[in-house]
């Protein structure tokens, strides 16, 4: 069951890939997974909403998961903020599928990402809450303010760097020790 | 994004342009202010694809020959008038904040908690982003998103600029409008921007010490804007104050 539950997820990500969201049926899933319109039912009962809905979160899982393996070995917070702003704001850049639906049918796609969003914030913030308190907090600072604000900020600039080059790791360097970190751990460590 | 399925569009607008976007509310027709208010009392109730200009004239208290004097192209002439009235009025409201304040971190908390509640109590726009979700939400994701940004930074930079050099107050200014709209989207249970003294704490908290650290690479930050290098009214001697 659980196989089912992914193959039909997979599909899912398939068929938006090729015909986007609109025009993606039960029954193209159904095919694109070679299960039956009913094994796609008993699996989500909620039909195409919720097959869209748990492509999205499947592909946010995904992220997180390259994210984790991106800043792994990190030696620092900075390093850590540094690596995950980098490969985020790369992953959505070069996110044909996302890029796609976002041109062609944002109606469909932004009430999704915008509920997805705050499950993105919540894991940013888990991501780097354990690295926070390592780190070490500045006086009157809550972790769980200061987590919560971090991803915030990091949510704002991976979807839109405004007036960032997230792709110049001077840039990205500086943005960490000031924008993000500079009022939220003891010491700004020179780099 | 196809803005033209969307009947609302927020113009971008240049700081050289932002004087006739705020002269917007008192153009040629008299009654243009009354038609967008009325406008925005059916959007409220009815968003935008419910909304016929006969509702208008009703709301607005003026017959349809009115509105249509006002407003020849009609109701998409009036729906882009809401959105540009709508933030030459935010805008504004801004300035005067921004423009009054004592020193750097009254401007911040005010602009901030000004920005919050008029984001907070529009109800034209709650009603939209409940039942047209497509219209609002796609300025605030990915490359609408930063033209937004964009446009704020452009026109709320110049207040700051009185506390640190142009390029500074930009980056700073943009760095405000992300936190209101992340927050104004995602409200927090912790964190009400709307309440000064909770405002006062992410400033004194987060903002003011990042300020610091970006005027500690302010010669870096001015490269990246180059048509920014030598304002003239900005003297580069003065230390950054932020009190």
């Amino acid at each position: 069951m659980e196989d089912a539950h992914q193959r039909i997820v997979e599909a899912t990500y398939a068929c938006v890939a090729r015909r986007g969201v609109a025009k993606t049926t039960v029954e193209d899933v159904a095919r694109e997974a070679g299960v039956s319109r009913a094994t796609v039912y008993r699996a989500f009962p909620g039909g195409r909403d919720e097959l869209i809905n748990a492509t999205v979160a499947w592909a946010t899982l995904d992220f997180f998961g390259r994210l984790y393996h991106r800043i792994e070995g990190a030696a620092s917070l900075e390093e850590v903020m540094e690596r995950g702003i980098m490969f985020a704001h790369r992953s959505i850049i070069e996110h044909e599928v996302l890029q796609r639906v976002m041109q062609t049918e944002p109606d469909k796609l932004l009430p999704i990402l915008t509920v997805e969003s705050n499950r993105i914030r919540e894991g940013i913030a888990a991501v780097l809450a354990p690295y926070l308190s390592e780190r070490g907090l500045a006086a009157g600072v809550d972790l769980d303010d200061a987590a919560d604000f971090l991803a915030r900020m990091v949510l704002s600039y991976i979807s839109a760097p405004g007036r960032w080059d997230l792709d110049d790791p001077d840039q990205v360097a500086r943005l960490v020790r000031s924008e993000l970190l500079a009022g939220v751990v003891v010491a700004n460590r020179v780099p | 994004m196809d803005r033209s399925r969307g009947a609302l569009r927020i113009v971008e607008v240049d700081a050289e342009v932002a004087p006739a976007a705020a002269s917007a509310v008192s153009h040629d027709s008299p009654h243009r202010v009354r038609i967008i208010d009325g406008t925005l009392a059916c959007l409220a109730r009815h968003g935008t694809a419910k909304t016929t200009v006969d509702d208008i004239a009703r709301e607005s208290g003026v017959s349809r020959a009115t509105v249509y004097r006002a407003f020849p192209g009609g109701r998409d002439e009036i729906l882009g008038a809401v959105v540009d009235t709508e933030a030459a009025r935010l805008f504004s409201a801004l300035g005067v904040r921004l423009g009054t304040a004592d020193g750097l971190a009254e401007a911040l908390v005010g602009g901030i908690v000004e920005a919050s509640v008029r984001l907070r109590d529009h109800s034209a726009l709650h009603f939209l982003v409940e039942h047209e979700p497509g219209i609002i939400l796609g300025h605030l994701a990915f490359a609408d998103s930063d033209r937004l940004l964009a446009t704020a930074s452009r026109f709320t930079a110049p207040f700051l600029a009185r506390w640190m050099p142009p390029a500074e107050a930009e980056r700073v200014a943009e760095w405000a409008a992300r936190i209101v709209l992340s927050y104004a989207i995602s409200p927090s249970d912790s964190t009400d921007l709307c309440d000064p003294v909770q405002a006062g704490r992410i400033v004194d908290t987060f903002m003011l010490p990042g300020i610091d650290a970006l005027h500690s690479a302010g010669v870096r930050l001015i490269d990246i804007s180059p048509h920014l290098r030598g304002h003239p009214t900005f003297d580069d001697s003065a230390p950054t104050s932020i009190s």
